[in-house]
């Protein structure tokens, strides 16, 4: 084992985190405001990178911050859809039949990027900018730094809003309660499509920088399944859990390739679910699961 | 002011379950009228129906009317209703558990400006100084009472003109109906609100009401002013289970023998 390069790993593992991190609160959200497992969210990033392709490439050859920028309102607007369209009308029904229709939701929206963009692998038009940060034998890539910085500064921000802002607090209402919310007139409605599309935009957002180093394809939609031991280990409702169980399968992983899977070939893609049940037989809520307030 | 109508309602949940049977109910302007009756009369049923609620227990609207201030509200959504100025405080202490009491206060408050709700949630927590002290804390940890005080708290953050209020009463103690009964009163006069007081508990409503309605089994059994309710055995007896005669015994003999009149 080369501890020298334990730094490097971690950083690495940092970036791959925050965007984890990134997809799952999203993800948690819209469990948080529906209840709804949303199996498609691995096709949320794939369409998401596709939209930053679409704006990358011709006719509109955008630079591919300025790609993103554009192409995350267009994500949000998918999710809302999506949540109008599709998932509104199932609210209230069996939870058994709303998770096969995300996974009815899955096949769709595969079939529909194929039709879009066809079914090859893509390659994004030039890099993300910025000059690696080199720190003795530490290199700070420009993909490291974008992950870090957009994963954990867009987290955080949108941990803040949800505590403080008005809106923030309607939709924790809204979460919790829809009936209490609606019987003081917030409009519930428009929080669950807010939140949908939120998540569509994070997901479109941790798509493109988890797929800016091979270009968009369908493999992404496997880095999106990661959204599942993320959020199993920060306990499911519990936006602050979604980003440090994020940080440290990312980190889990990034040190499992870098010193086990010369060893023990395929560890990395296992190993978080294997974190994932030792920490269950543990703690059944996860690590940062709501306890539940009850009164007797 | 504003006056609320319920005209000959029928309503059914999931399709066949009859839970109002024609119900007629009035409240004039200002006015502060009782909804009275035993569990599973409908009570419930009516404030979903007239809050724009129902569809969230799978109910519907068979056939009546509802208007507040001449306008047709039967199949209005929640939000329409709430834009009307009637506020519903649902059964159950339906605050919002993780949410801390100024939380709870913030997200009432929504339609408000900053200033228009920094004041009202002043006046909130002097009328409520305990709400005050528990500001910071989370809504589920707060006592019965204190989280009927924050439910009124936030009614009054949504400027209403109706305030229906669903069994404020259960599982507090009788120091504490006293309270609220009294509290509801000083509201209706300051803001001059029209009251629609849903009760299992009579002898609190009726320090409070003008007019009560008794319902059982999805109708109107009863309708009459405070005084006449009180002084009618029949009601007394049977409906409110406060009857003036004697033990247990006796009462129910005096039923059985009603029944057979």
């Amino acid at each position: 084992m080369d501890l020298s390069l334990l730094p490097q790993f971690l950083i690495t593992g940092l970036s791959t985190g925050a965007l984890y991190a990134l997809i799952t609160l999203g993800f948690v959200l819209v469990y948080r405001a529906t209840s709804v497992v949303n199996f498609a969210i691995g096709e949320f990033l794939l369409v998401g990178a596709y939209l930053v392709y679409t704006f990358n490439v011709a006719p509109f050859n955008l630079p591919l911050p300025l790609a993103m920028l554009v192409a995350l309102p267009v994500a949000f607007l998918f999710g809302w859809l999506i949540e109008r369209g599709f998932v509104r009308p199932l609210l209230g029904r069996n939870v058994v039949a709303v998770i096969m229709a995300t996974i009815g939701l899955v096949a769709t929206l595969d079939g529909v990027a194929q039709l879009v963009w066809g079914a090859d692998q893509k390659a994004y038009n030039g890099e993300l900018p910025g000059q690696p940060i080199v720190l003795g034998s530490l290199v700070l890539t420009a993909r490291s730094m974008w992950g870090i910085v957009v994963g954990i500064g867009v987290a955080l921000l949108l941990i803040a809003l949800l505590r403080y802002s008005r809106y923030g607090v309607m939709i924790r209402a809204v979460s919790e309660s829809e009936t209490a919310a609606l019987a003081l007139g917030i409009n519930a409605p428009r929080m669950v499509g807010i939140v949908w599309g939120l998540s569509a935009a994070l997901a479109a957002l941790g798509g493109v920088l988890l797929a800016s180093a091979s270009g968009p394809g369908f493999h992404v939609i496997a880095l999106g399944l990661m959204v599942f031991p993320v959020a199993i280990l920060g306990g499911m409702d519990s936006v602050p859990g979604a980003v440090i169980a994020g940080l440290a399968l990312g980190v889990v992983q990034a040190l499992s390739t870098g010193y086990l899977e010369g060893s023990l070939p395929g560890i990395t893609e296992a190993i978080p679910f294997v974190i994932v049940l030792l920490v269950l037989l543990l703690r059944p809520y996860g690590l940062f699961g709501q306890s539940r307030i009850e009164r007797v | 002011m504003a006056s609320l109508n319920v005209e000959n309602l029928k309503v059914v949940y999931r399709g066949v379950i009859l839970a109002l049977n024609g119900v007629s109910l009035r409240a004039e302007p200002g006015e502060a009228v009782g909804l009275l009756g035993p569990n599973g009369a409908g009570k419930s049923t009516l404030v979903r129906a007239i809050a724009g609620l129902l569809h969230q227990y799978e109910g519907r609207v068979l056939d009546g009317k509802i208007t507040l201030n001449g306008q047709d509200i039967t199949h209005a959504s929640a939000l329409k209703v709430a834009a009307l100025g009637l506020t519903p405080i649902l059964e159950g202490r339906p605050v919002f558990r993780y949410l801390t009491v100024l939380e709870n206060l913030t997200a009432a408050a929504h339609k408000l400006s900053p200033a228009r709700a920094r004041a009202i949630t002043e006046e909130v927590f002097a009328r409520f100084p305990r709400l005050y002290e528990r500001r910071r804390e989370q809504a589920g940890y707060l006592s019965g009472g204190e989280q009927q005080m924050l439910l009124l708290g936030m009614a009054l953050l949504t400027e209403p003109r109706v305030l229906v209020v669903d069994e404020p009463s259960l599982g507090l103690a009788p120091i504490l109906v006293e309270e609220v009964m009294r509290v509801l009163g000083e509201l209706r006069r300051e803001k001059g609100l029209t009251l629609i007081l849903v009760e299992q508990n009579a002898r609190a409503a009726f320090s409070l009401v003008e007019r009560v309605y008794v319902l059982e089994q999805g109708r109107v059994a009863f309708e009459g002013s405070t005084q006449v309710a009180q002084s009618d055995a029949d009601v007394m007896e049977f409906y409110l289970g406060a009857g003036a005669s004697g033990g247990f015994a006796e009462a129910k003999r005096y039923r059985r023998r009603k029944r057979w009149v």
